[in-house]
């Protein structure tokens, strides 16, 4: 006990005052993550997404997409590119589309209607 | 492997959820080998009539699907510090 006492009795820890550089709570500026209200993509937006996507995917010929065109009976996919465009869409938006819903995207129509009208879009 | 018939829906199933597993990768070359592979396989398959071809080719795709979700999280344990440069944005 007496060691320990005249040990601490030389001790002395020097007492800082903890800083941080920055608060990592305090709001950054405007961009407010995880934020679902803002920019919300615009109807247009979603259109020429889309339709960039479905151009870009090898097997189509980008002349002939249009914002309506149904990509078996139009463009001469088959299902399995079909699974392919909508995970390229999934991609694109930042989605998961679940099983039951990506089955029945087939046509450009359906895929905006369905990402337009998805929350999470971005 | 019973031989009863593999529906499309379940076929397009294992497919989608292939190419899902695929995205996981950590690694560039692995995510598109995985993908590649996935698309190659399954046109090279397209045209199977057999029932019986069809469910052994089924059945080894479930087998890989298996095989990439394992690996896709012993990789994430071991991903690479820098990205491949084919993921560069911009150089």
């Amino acid at each position: 006990m007496a060691l320990r006492a005249a040990v601490l009795h030389h001790i002395r820890v020097p007492v800082q005052t903890l800083r941080l550089k920055t608060n990592p709570c305090a709001p950054s500026g405007s961009v407010r993550l995880m934020s679902s209200h803002d920019d919300h993509l615009t109807k247009e937006e979603v259109v020429d997404r889309v339709v960039s996507v479905v151009k870009s995917f090898p097997k189509v010929d980008p002349s002939r997409v249009t914002p309506e065109v149904h990509f078996q009976k139009d463009l001469g996919l088959d299902s399995l590119d079909n699974v392919e465009i909508v995970m390229a869409l999934e991609e694109e938006f930042k989605l998961e589309i679940p099983d039951k819903e990506a089955d029945k995207i087939d046509s450009c129509n359906l895929a905006i209607e369905y990402i337009h009208n998805h929350p999470l879009a971005s | 492997m019973a031989s009863a018939a593999i529906s499309r829906g379940e076929i397009l199933y294992l497919y989608r959820s292939l190419l899902r597993t695929a995205r996981q990768f950590c690694d560039y070359n692995i995510r598109e080998y995985t993908k590649r592979r996935t698309i190659d396989a399954f046109r090279q398959n397209q045209n199977l009539t057999d029932s019986l071809a069809i469910s052994a080719a089924y059945s080894d795709g479930k087998t890989q699907l298996d095989v990439a979700k394992r690996q896709a999280v012993v990789y994430s344990l071991y991903a690479p510090t820098i990205k491949s440069v084919m993921e560069a944005k911009s150089i």
